[in-house]
């Protein structure tokens, strides 16, 4: 990596960066210094300007449009750069954490929020969790799930299932057979339209205030998150 | 040898208890075991009529438990069938006349007198459930393939399994034709949702109702398929495991009802 560094006391500085070149300025300093100082630079780096990509950061205070878009012509007519762009805008802080989280593997410090079961959950049998449930076998007609979170039943759901609850109403219900007698998410409750026949995994969400029950594959519902983050 | 007590459940009512426990006992009694049925449902006693002995009542199984007569006194032998005992239940008390205590105390000295005693549970999971099954070794759960059914005995199932017992399963009265065509739950609809072994499939026999009504035991009918099955049940009971399980199939029904039109059978 390149590191041309003029005088410190001087308004404009270059560093290479990545694949191209970023140029920090004072925006402060006259136009006519600024050129003139940038010219100084470029002369010196000779070809090495040429097609270049060129990155101007005007520092803290405003974007400086004008300012970027001027020099940016003076610098492609003068010195055949690629091109000249200002610093994309910063990222949110939130959004900047979440992706901290994900560099971080925070999960991997992350206490379990599943009660996870094997077997058979009968009729006239009840569990209930305030966390997340997973059940690795069929729950029969007759008996009743409910969980704090999510429910995945991993088998066949032919009971009542009760998610998230009493009032988180982003709960999923998932099964890879699903034929519940009943689904209650939040305080939203689905009865009536019969379970679909097909043996595959659905999963039912509520949407728009009403569950929905859809195809989980097709519908794909967290494929789309782009960095994993717990449930 | 200590003798071993089963008993015969299902959650639901009519479901075909009695008459399970009733042919099964006679086949066991048949086949040279010492058997004793015992009817535990108390106030609604039924056992006595499809065995027809009702007319030989003198003690139940109250007095036996109140020591108001000894066991022998109570076990009524069947004429027909050798090493057959009916211990009736008392029809004037109800079902919180005894306590598991004393279910599982006369468990022990039926034990001792004979080799397989089957318990005819009441319909229910109260009290006259929690006393049959208090002294019990074994459970045998009675389904139809009726989604009523098939969840009650799923809470039977669960129940037994709290008391570490478990139980295995008989789908009776099976209706061939209306499985064939998909009107009726199949055997594997029913052992998938219940997961438990099964030991033996009955067709729907209209025997049955004649046996019960003649008191005639339906395992004594030779062409009823309903009392050849409980005898291979009984024999799967008696150790013989390798019986296969038959599954009841449908014949033409196009031959067999103009059978029946010409008076076949």
């Amino acid at each position: 990596m390149m590191n041309y560094t003029t005088n410190k006391t001087m308004p404009v500085k270059l560093k290479g960066v990545g694949d191209g070149l970023r140029i920090t300025i004072d925006p402060t300093q006259s136009l006519d210094l600024l050129k003139e100082d940038i010219g100084k630079i470029f002369k010196n780096l000779g070809h090495l300007a040429i097609n270049a990509k060129i990155v101007i950061d005007p520092g803290e205070n405003g974007t400086h449009k004008e300012l970027i878009s001027t020099l940016g012509k003076y610098l492609k007519n003068t010195f055949d750069v690629g091109s000249v762009s200002g610093l994309s805008p910063k990222r949110s802080a939130p959004e900047e954490r979440i992706r901290q989280h994900d560099i971080n593997h925070s999960w991997e410090h992350y206490r379990s929020d599943v009660l996870m079961l094997a077997g058979r959950i009968r009729s006239g049998q009840k569990v209930s969790t305030k966390r997340h449930l997973v059940i690795m076998g069929d729950v029969n007609p007759g008996a009743e799930i409910f969980a704090g979170g999510d429910i995945l039943i991993m088998g066949s759901l032919r009971g009542a299932a009760f998610a998230g609850q009493p009032d988180k109403e982003d709960a999923i219900v998932f099964a890879l057979d699903f034929r519940p007698s009943l689904i209650q998410i939040g305080g939203f409750v689905g009865t009536g339209a019969g379970p679909s026949k097909l043996k595959i995994a659905e999963f039912a969400h509520v949407e728009k205030d009403i569950i929905v029950v859809e195809d989980y594959l097709k519908t794909n519902p967290f494929g789309k998150m782009p960095w994993p983050d717990k449930r | 040898m200590e003798g071993k007590i089963f008993v015969i459940t299902s959650g639901k009512g009519g479901v075909g208890k009695t008459t399970a426990t009733s042919s099964i006992g006679a086949a066991l009694a048949m086949a040279g075991k010492r058997v004793a049925v015992v009817d535990m449902d108390i106030g609604l006693r039924n056992l006595d009529v499809v065995m027809g002995l009702e007319n030989r009542i003198v003690f139940n199984i109250v007095d036996v438990v109140q020591g108001k007569c000894k066991l022998s006194q109570a076990a009524i032998k069947d004429r027909r069938i050798n090493n057959l005992f009916l211990i009736p239940a008392s029809q004037s008390d109800n079902k919180d006349v005894f306590k598991s205590e004393d279910m599982v105390r006369l468990g022990k000295r039926l034990k001792e007198e004979f080799d397989i005693v089957l318990m005819d549970c009441p319909a229910g999971i109260e009290r006259g459930f929690e006393n049959a099954v208090a002294a019990a070794d074994e459970a045998l759960v009675i389904c139809t393939p009726e989604v009523s059914s098939v969840r009650d005995a799923d809470r039977i199932i669960g129940l037994l399994y709290a008391r570490s017992i478990t139980p295995k399963l008989i789908l009776n009265r099976i209706n061939p034709a209306m499985t064939a065509n998909g009107d009726m739950l199949n055997h594997e609809d029913v052992t998938d949702v219940l997961s438990i072994e099964l030991i033996g499939l009955v067709e729907a026999d209209d025997n049955v109702i004649v046996a019960s009504n003649l008191g005639k035991p339906l395992v004594m009918i030779n062409d009823s398929k309903a009392g050849q099955a409980f005898i291979r049940i009984a024999m799967r009971l008696d150790g013989h495991e390798d019986i296969p399980i038959q599954v009841p199939k449908s014949g033409s029904t196009f031959w067999r009802n103009i059978g029946s039109k010409l008076g076949f059978k």
